[in-house]
């Protein structure tokens, strides 16, 4: 990374760790961070790093080089090793198709049918997928101590997806909801055992993916099997908490905030300005820029354009909406980076701090 | 002109009345659940409920009774998951009720599909549906695939994590010109776009028709990747299905 290419602000004056930190918790920054919270790998990091899918899944150090590359060639302010989503089941006996350079890893096969069979294996921090996660977060934390680390886990609802398979899950939510209460109950150990463990390693922050979005379940749903859940979450994670759930959430961001997640990852499908208003200062923000069509089809202006849109809206950081498809350009993701410069150059009146417009008057309900 | 009273089922009648608000919808399903018996009625109530066994049992019965099978399918089962749908779509119900129900809809088509098999029923087409390559998601394909059986169709079932290559040898080994490629991960999406590619490739592009669908998938991307048509869920998926049937005249 040049000088040339990514020019410091004037009054820039906080670590990208630190800026991370206080913009998830709401707080002063001297520039809105831009972020990798999922993915941004791409082929061509695969190249800059000359470490690819899937070997680099398994081989910390491979990982870490190319998380890496979000600092080192897109100028973000963090750094987020665990590109898939299975960490925990892959340790949890799940089979796993670990993927090729071009595709992503997913669970091929579930192994799960009574929740009461469940047991969180003695070494289960010591298997393949964790050995590889910590050791890349333990590098990264060495090799870049002033950049945000940003730790994934997959809690128990979506552990649980994997683990039972995603259809067989959801009917029971109607069928026989004690089971998936037993489930959750179960399987919630595994995912804070990870949580902590990335932490320790080094992580500044956890991701914490359960995917109760609109496309899948009702608001009540995840009041009647998340909400306490998630609120026992807060108490025991130890660490700065990120609420990641996929698709249209506007309808639950309310639950989110009251769960007491620090900060909430949204998606394209929900409107940045109405998840403000929802979510007041009770919650941070981070998202939204869509992947299919911003990202990956569109060029370096779209994303530009839709990096401020979302910036506008007063949100504490700007990141991808999901992990971005690999065949993304880079130079499409540098637009995150240097919206997000831009944007805080125009809003610091006394040119130390950010200070977001008032947000827009009134929703459109 | 029908009443929603004319309808004896009180738990349809309930349906129609406080889940489906569009007129011609309403006016739609009044006249055919008016048509439909008694006892049809009462398996698509059984169906809306998710009550597979009530399903089962009075599939069974009514064959039993001599009720021919397609007036079974279409009058029970298809206009049950036809509310059901629309429920979905407007946001009373969500997927895990909508599986529940499709496990109702598959216990009466256990009994109905085999009879139909047999009969020698023409299907207005083959369809090729598959998840793309990466993607292991299949509860929004499977869906599909059983509204477009249920629609008439037969359906090659590829199966979740399909490569260009495999949807290409589908089309070459069926002669099927209708495919469907479902994603549910927008960093699977773009393998969409490598089918569409592929089949490019191999000279056949212009001999098939591509639809796409998926919670992230767009009618705008679907453009992009060079898809024919995107559905939103699984019945606008049959009804474009029944669109591109009369293109491809298979």
């Amino acid at each position: 990374m040049t000088e040339e290419q990514y020019p410091r602000l004037s009054g820039e004056w906080m670590t990208p760790r630190r800026r991370f930190l206080s913009a998830l918790y709401g707080g002063r920054v001297d520039k809105v961070p831009a972020m990798t919270l999922s993915s941004v790998i791409t082929l061509e990091a695969m190249e800059i790093a000359d470490a690819a899918f899937p070997e680099a899944h398994l081989d910390a150090e491979k990982m870490a080089r190319l998380a890496a590359t979000a600092h080192e060639n897109l100028g973000l302010d963090t750094v987020m090793p665990v590109f898939h989503s299975q960490l925990e089941a892959d340790a949890l006996d799940a089979s796993t198709w670990w993927g090729t350079k071009d595709n992503w890893p997913a669970v091929d096969d579930h192994v799960l049918t009574d929740p009461d069979d469940f047991k969180v294996p003695s070494d289960y921090l010591e298997r393949r997928s964790f050995k590889a996660a910590l050791g890349a977060i333990r590098l990264l934390r060495k090799r870049y101590p002033d950049v945000g680390i940003v730790g994934k886990v997959y809690g128990a609802w979506s552990v649980g997806f994997h683990m039972v398979g995603i259809e067989n899950f959801l009917m029971d939510t109607i069928l026989d909801p004690d089971k998936i209460r037993r489930y959750l109950e179960v399987l919630l150990p595994a995912s804070m055992m990870s949580a902590h463990a990335q932490l320790e390693a080094g992580a500044d922050a956890i991701m914490w993916c359960d995917h109760a979005n609109r496309e899948l379940v009702s608001p009540d749903m995840y009041r009647d099997f998340l909400l306490e859940m998630h609120q026992q979450i807060q108490a025991e994670v130890g660490g700065p908490s990120i609420l990641h759930c996929c698709g249209e959430t506007t309808d639950r961001i309310d639950y989110f905030a009251e769960a007491g997640w620090d900060c909430f990852h949204f998606e394209s499908q929900v409107d940045p300005v109405k998840a403000k208003e929802i979510a007041g200062d009770r919650m941070s923000l981070f998202g939204n820029i869509n992947n299919p069509t911003v990202l990956f089809s569109g060029d370096y202006e779209d994303c530009y354009e839709a990096c401020m849109t979302v910036l506008n809206a007063g949100v504490q950081g700007v990141a991808p909406e999901g992990s971005v498809p690999l065949g993304t350009k880079m130079e499409v993701l540098a637009a995150l980076a240097d919206s997000a410069r831009d944007y805080s150059n125009a809003h610091r009146p006394d040119g130390r701090f950010v200070v977001h417009d008032p947000p827009a008057a009134g929703g459109d309900d | 002109m029908v009443q929603l009273s004319d309808i004896a089922n009180e738990t349809i009648r309930a349906e129609i009345e406080e889940f489906l608000e569009r007129p011609e919808e309403i006016e739609r399903n009044v006249e055919l659940f008016t048509r439909a018996s008694p006892s049809m009625q009462d398996i698509a109530a059984a169906l809306i409920e998710g009550d597979n066994e009530t399903v089962d049992r009075l599939t069974a019965g009514a064959l039993a009774d001599g009720v021919p099978a397609l007036e079974i399918m279409d009058d029970g089962l298809i206009a049950g998951m036809g509310i059901v749908g629309i429920k979905f779509r407007e946001g009373y119900v969500f997927v895990p009720e909508v599986l529940v129900s499709a496990r109702a809809m598959k216990a009466g088509m256990a009994h109905i599909e085999p009879i139909l098999a047999a009969s020698g029923v023409e299907p207005i087409g083959t369809v090729i549906m598959g998840t793309v390559q990466g993607d292991l998601h299949d509860i929004g394909k499977n869906l599909c695939i059983m509204m477009l059986r249920g629609g008439g169709f037969t359906v090659i079932d590829l199966g979740v994590n399909t490569s260009p290559d495999e949807f290409l040898a589908a089309v070459k080994d069926s002669e099927a010109r209708l495919i469907g490629m479902s994603a549910l991960l927008t960093t699977t999406m773009p393998n969409m776009a490598r089918t569409v590619e592929a089949f490019k490739d191999a000279g056949l592009r212009d001999q098939v028709r591509f639809m796409v669908g998926g919670a992230p998938v767009t009618p705008e991307f679907g453009e992009e990747v060079g898809a024919d048509g995107y559905g939103k869920d699984a019945l606008d998926c049959v009804v474009l299905a029944k669109q591109m049937a009369l293109q491809v005249r298979r």
